[in-house]
């Protein structure tokens, strides 16, 4: 009798703690995010380099497909090559406003103007091998910049870029106002109610006034 | 289908061997004894794994439950992209890029054009430039993806006396030895398969110029080396003639498996096929009759087919000869000997097909092949069907060279040995120590194999060769048709090519591009056809990007034929017993594949077995020694160790034949020890050897001037064990019969054939563009369910042309990233190939005789049917998912929706063509590396989930995506699932069934156009074109039982 009620308290805890636990957890989850599992809408990660988008594309309107020249011609927009920042990067080593700072400060100390020196370029320099100044360093290596990703799909979507800037979707449709984001975040949810809701009012009422057919198939993105 | 369809019913492999009295369905788990029925398979209680009871199972899944309750909460990690530090010239991440080069699968050099995604090729396809293969890739070379992306190939360091060491000491030391010899004035041998690769040819002549007596020595462990010594009897030239089987109307072949494995199958199968696909317009047809011993796919695909020993063919070659100069009034040294069948109408048809016919032959006795050149000449096939001034060099094997070899050897001659490619330990019956008395042994092979150990001692270097993919060559398969084969990545390991290690070894190190390139400068450029204009870049560039040029041919030495030839007549012995027959296996060929596991699970066409050689015996023999599939017999021949197989009753098949495939037991099988999914129930895919098969190259005959692939005088003993089969058709399945049968049941045919004669006249218009019809059009879909407008994606797939080569199943596996899954699941009949080839039997009645009472081996009828998914209007499986997961696209495909699919497998079942496949397991490469190799533009599908075929959809997305990009629309011929890509036959067509000026369109008109099980009234979106026999074809022949007209 004893041994039975014994048992049959230890069954009562552990269901007890079980349901415990589980409501904690529950509680965690919900109160940490509204989003449904997966959703990273708003994801904001620190980058390795803090590049500044509203700098690049808003203040000094670099179009997007200078950088990201894949989404033209292939699936993926394409992370540029760490070269292509050196297309400016090689000459411009620092902004314009530090630059006239040192040049006002070396000019009341009367010295000479020592270029000041861009933490986040020099990064960049040591991925591509090159020293604190951007010059050839014998003892660099190099090694791809770790961006971290933030627009992720699942295995399962097969997403095209090429279809959307053939028929003149504009890259803040998705991305959101790119131009103004000093460091980038997920504008869009990125679920497949949201690609769906957008392909069927293309349909309806086109895009920039042409009639496109957005297919909304499921092959057309799961294959 | 001509006549009534009972004149001629296609059965499976049961009935043909048991006859009906097979009618119960065959449990799966026991599915390796294939041909047992039920009741026999209860004798047996072996072949029940050990059971898995009802408790147990509870146990196990409570467990599972409190496992996955564990671990079920997953996060969304941070996640890293890499760009690129320095953008390639070219590459565009998520674009593919092709490279045209030639496929390293066999010497047959076939043009490929190489898909590399983000640096790294991911996949092989034909090119359609390449005069030869006209597109087409065969299995093997779809398959050889994977060699690339071998850990162990890669892992693999140079050797010195078989301790890893770096090339710098190799080159050194071996420079020293090498030395040493040459000053000795040692001979030196270089030992190789038939090298394509003119520069390579040259490399290693100019290497053993320096030594006092150097030689290079040829041979192919699948020779043709009687037909190149014949030449050299009659001819005056040792050469290989190129076959143009697309130039011949009457073809007569004598066991050359000129589709499957013979010489060149995907050269041959492109041209053979440009004269078996008869239209309504041109209903005309090559006559092809086949004489062997065995059932090939060659055989299969002929109008006629002669069932002989090998003894007895030669005795038909010789009769045939004699029958041509009597027509022909040429006087010949030889008298007719007693024939197994009677070829004077054949001799007739030949001699009025005279310039348009090919007699064709693979046997390896050098007098019979001399009379096979005889009679070409006589019907003036030279220089028309057969070319010699633009011969082959897809086989240069010498055996007589080889034989003299290893009397070399073996007397101690021999002081330095390269073996460079070919595998003589494993493909030749060698002893392991045969090489004990040579100084130095350089090895050069792509991995470890029988051969390595013959470097593994002191003086042995082991010289890691890099891959074709990896490395710079060039090929010229026949004389004038020179192609590149340029590299499409960085080596992957510590590998060099061979041209580079002799160039080192010269003592003027050059990169393999420089050696190739310099010798194209010199020797090539001088051969172009429009005369010297132009540079030798442009020559080059454009070389390189077509992946092959067409040059003037070398003018060779070749005499008038020489009639004293003729002198010495072919022996021929009365054989008596039983004949042992050693043949290849499309995809494994002479077993150098042997460590890919895509080739070991392709089904064989004809057995449908996979990862195994069994013997081969016919039903009558099968009976007579009372074995039935998988019981393991001894295969003897005096003086040889005795090799145990499981039997295979084959139909078609000689009764005093044994059939053995070559290429298996080979040591580098050892590998899939783990392969397949590791559970409770697994069996082992190895056998008990601890090799997948059994090593059959042990019982060639190296006795005679050739290598022999038949002996007469083998012995065969029931051991009574058991080793289970795993074969990919006709597992489970379930037939009603007649005397059960609902009344007004008709029997589903999938296979509807005609004769060519009846076709011809039109008599059999009943069936025109149709199968059998619908036999309701009351469907539960709205008439507008179907596609009206916009793509309607289609195939055809015409019976006719297709082999059954299987170059589909590879080329479909390699695309959409299928599983291998075991030999133990395929016995489960878990197969997860997307493309299956069925194969059908009929059996046909000779006149006045019965059933089977006609010629040796039965007049079997063999037809292969592509199977795949149909992508069906009213598709019963769209129906039945619960979730949706497998829907209807407005372009008329059929989606599997992996994300969606919860694993119901009621659409599996609902399916009528049962080409819906299921994961059962997470499936993986058991080689990560392998895992490169995975097409990025397919999901790899995980546990719980059914696939099948998409048509290929990321393709259509490709192409639709491109054209929508460029502002072009899509033409027809621009998408190209991968299974019409590849097949050599070109049997496959895809396309818009919408657009009245597509090919598939056309084709549909066609009255040989069909669909399967039509009358269920789900309109396939997957069609047939009929087979046509040519039997009784008026031009040649024997009209030998056609009475199903």
């Amino acid at each position: 009798m004893l041994m039975r009620f014994a048992g049959s308290l230890s069954v009562t805890i552990a269901l007890l703690l079980g349901l415990l636990i589980s409501t904690g957890a529950l509680i965690i989850s919900a109160t940490s995010s509204y989003h449904l599992p997966g959703n990273r809408q708003g994801y904001r990660p620190e980058q390795p380099i803090a590049y500044s988008h509203r700098l690049h594309a808003g203040e000094l309107g670099i179009a997007c497909l200078y950088c990201h020249s894949g989404a033209e011609k292939s699936r993926h927009a394409e992370i540029p090559a760490a070269a292509t920042c050196m297309n400016c990067h090689g000459f411009v080593k620092s902004s314009l406003g530090a630059l006239r700072a040192e040049e006002a400060k070396a000019g009341k100390e009367k010295r000479k103007v020592v270029p000041p020196q861009s933490e986040e370029l020099s990064k960049l320099y040591a991925y591509l091998g090159l020293d604190a100044n951007g010059k050839p360093d014998p003892k660099g290596t190099l090694k791809p910049i770790p961006w971290v990703k933030i627009h992720r799909l699942p295995d399962y979507v097969y997403f095209d870029h090429r279809a959307h800037l053939a028929v003149g979707v504009a890259c803040q449709k998705c991305h959101g106002p790119i131009e103004s984001m000093e460091r980038v975040q997920q504008f869009s949810d990125l679920s497949m109610g949201w690609c769906v809701n957008c392909h069927r009012l293309a349909n309806l009422s086109g895009i920039n006034g042409l009639k496109v057919n957005a297919s909304t198939d499921c092959v057309t993105c799961h294959y | 289908m001509a006549g009534e369809p009972k004149d001629l019913i296609w059965k499976n492999r049961e009935h043909l061997i048991l006859g009906d009295e097979v009618s119960t369905s065959q449990d799966s788990s026991a599915a390796g004894s294939s041909s047992s029925s039920a009741s026999a398979s209860a004798k047996r209680p072996e072949e029940h794994p050990a059971g898995f009871d009802r408790r147990g199972f509870l146990k196990a899944s409570g467990f599972t439950l409190f496992l996955s309750a564990l671990t079920g909460c997953e996060k969304w990690g941070k996640e890293v992209s890499l760009g690129m530090v320095n953008p390639s010239k070219g590459v565009i991440p998520g674009r593919a890029q092709t490279y045209a080069s030639v496929c390293g699968g066999c010497s047959a050099a076939c043009g490929v054009l190489i898909k590399s995604r983000d640096g790294r090729p991911i996949k092989l396809e034909g090119n359609p430039l390449h005069p030869l293969s006209r597109g087409g890739l065969c299995a093997v070379g779809q398959a050889s993806i994977l060699g690339l992306y071998d850990s162990r190939r890669t892992k693999l360091k140079p050797m010195i006396a078989g301790k890893a060491s770096t090339w710098e000491a190799l080159d050194e030391q071996l420079r020293q030895q090498l030395d040493k010899v040459r000053l000795s004035g040692g001979s030196v041998r270089f030992l190789t398969g038939s090298i394509t690769s003119p520069t390579t040819r040259n490399l290693i002549q100019d290497f053993l110029k320096s030594f006092p007596d150097g030689k290079h020595v040829v041979y192919d462990a699948l020779s043709s080396s009687a037909i190149l010594d014949a030449h050299q009897r009659t001819h005056g030239q040792r050469v290989l003639p190129r076959y143009r089987l697309d130039q011949a109307d009457l073809i007569v072949s004598f066991d050359a498996d000129f589709l499957g494995t013979w010489i060149s199958p995907v050269e041959y199968t492109a041209a053979y096929q440009t004269h078996r696909a008869p239209t309504q317009k041109d209903p005309r047809m090559s006559h092809h009759v086949h004489f062997e011993s065995r059932l090939s796919i060659t055989g299969s695909k002929a109008d006629e087919r002669v069932v002989v020993t090998p003894e007895e063919l030669k005795a038909q070659i010789a009769g045939l000869a004699v029958q041509i100069a009597k027509l022909a009034g040429v006087n010949i040294p030889m008298k007719a000997p007693v024939q197994a069948a009677d070829t004077s109408e054949l001799a007739q048809g030949l001699w009025k097909a005279r310039g348009k016919s090919l007699v064709l032959s693979g046997c390896q006795d050098t007098q019979v092949q001399v009379l096979v050149n005889f009679i070409n000449h006589t019907l003036e096939n030279y220089g028309k069907t057969l070319d010699l001034a633009q011969s082959s060099s897809q086989r240069q094997g010498n055996d007589a060279q080889l034989q003299e070899l290893l009397k070399e050897i073996n007397s101690g001659k021999v002081s330095a040995l390269f073996v460079a490619g070919v595998d003589p330990l494993y493909e030749l019956p060698l002893a392991k120590d045969f090489s004990k008395s040579i100084g130095t042994v350089v090895r050069f092979a792509e991995r470890m194999d029988a051969s390595a150990a013959l470097a593994s001692s002191e003086g042995g270097f082991f010289c890691p060769v890099s891959n074709e993919m990896e490395s710079w060559s060039d090929s010229e398969p026949v004389n004038g048709v020179v192609c590149v084969n340029q590299p499409t990545l960085r080596a992957l390991g510590d590998t060099r090519p061979l041209s580079v290690t002799l160039s080192n070894l010269m003592g003027s190190p050059n990169s393999d591009y420089q050696v190739v390139r310099a010798y194209w400068e010199k020797n090539v450029f001088s051969r172009k056809k429009d005369g010297p204009a132009g540079s030798f870049q442009a020559f080059w560039d454009k070389a390189v990007h077509d992946g092959c040029v067409e040059v003037e041919a070398t003018p060779g030495d070749l005499k008038p034929f020489n009639m004293g030839a003729l002198q010495d007549a072919p022996a021929l012995t009365a054989a008596s017993g039983m004949t042992l027959v050693l043949y290849p296996k499309v995809g494994l060929l002479d077993g150098r594949h042997a460590y890919n596991p895509w080739l070991q699970e392709l089904p064989d066409p004809i057995s449908k077995l996979t990862w195994d050689n069994y013997a081969c015996l016919s039903p009558a023999k099968a009976k007579a020694m009372g074995v039935a599939d998988g019981d393991v017999i001894g295969v003897g021949l005096p003086g040889k160790t005795e090799l145990k197989l499981p039997a295979f009753i084959q139909p078609g098949q000689h009764d005093d034949i044994v059939a053995v495939a070559l290429g298996y037991g080979s040591e580098a099988s050892k590998r899939f020890d783990q392969i397949g999914p590791q559970w409770l129930e697994k069996r082992p895919t190895l056998g008990a050897n601890g090799l997948v098969g059994a090593h059959a190259a042990g019982l060639l005959d190296l006795s005679g001037p050739t290598i022999r692939y038949e002996q007469n005088g083998v012995t065969l003993k029931v051991t009574g064990t058991r080793h289970p089969l795993a074969t990919s058709q006709l597992y489970s399945y379930i037939t009603v019969p007649d005397h059960l049968a609902l009344p007004g049941l008709k029997r589903r045919e999938a296979v509807l054939e005609t004769t060519l004669a009846e076709w011809a006249s039109k008599k059999d218009d009943k069936h025109a563009g149709h199968g059998h019809g619908r036999e309701h059009d009351n469907g539960m879909w709205p008439d507008d369910h179907h596609t009206q407008q916009g793509k309607r994606w289609g195939m055809l797939i015409d019976l006719n042309k297709c082999t059954g080569c299987s170059a589909c199943v590879i080329a479909c596996q390699a695309e959409n990233n299928i599983p291998v899954v075991g030999k133990d699941e395929v016995r489960r009949g878990r197969d997860m190939h997307w493309m299956r080839i069925d194969r059908y039997y009929a059996e046909r009645e000779e006149k006045g005789k019965g059933k089977g009472q006609g010629q040796q081996g039965g007049s079997v009828d063999v037809a292969f049917q592509p199977m795949l998914c149909h992508h069906c209007d009213n598709a019963p499986c769209e129906t039945v998912c619960p979730v949706l997961a497998t829907a209807h696209s407005s372009e008329g495909l059929n989606e599997q929706i992996y994300n969606r699919c919860v694993g119901t497998r009621y659409c599996a079942n609902n399916c009528p063509y049962k080409v819906r496949r299921f994961n059962w397991f997470k499936y993986r490469h058991d080689d990560e590396t392998q895992n490169l190799a995975l097409n990025p533009d397919v999901t790899v599908r995980s546990r719980g989930v059914m696939e099948k075929c998409s048509f290929c959809v990321q393709r259509i997305q490709e192409a639709k995506i491109e054209a929508k990009r460029i502002g072009t629309p899509l033409a027809d011929g621009d998408i190209q699932p991968a299974c019409q890509q590849s097949c050599p036959a070109q049997a496959i067509v895809f396309g818009d069934a919408n657009d009245p000026g597509s090919q598939i369109s056309t084709l549909r008109k066609d009255s040989r156009h069909y669909h399967v099980l039509e009358e269920l009234n789900i309109r396939p979106s997957v069609g047939y074109m009929r087979l046509v026999r040519g039997h009784g074809h008026p031009g040649a022949g024997t009209d030998k039982g056609s009475n199903h007209g």
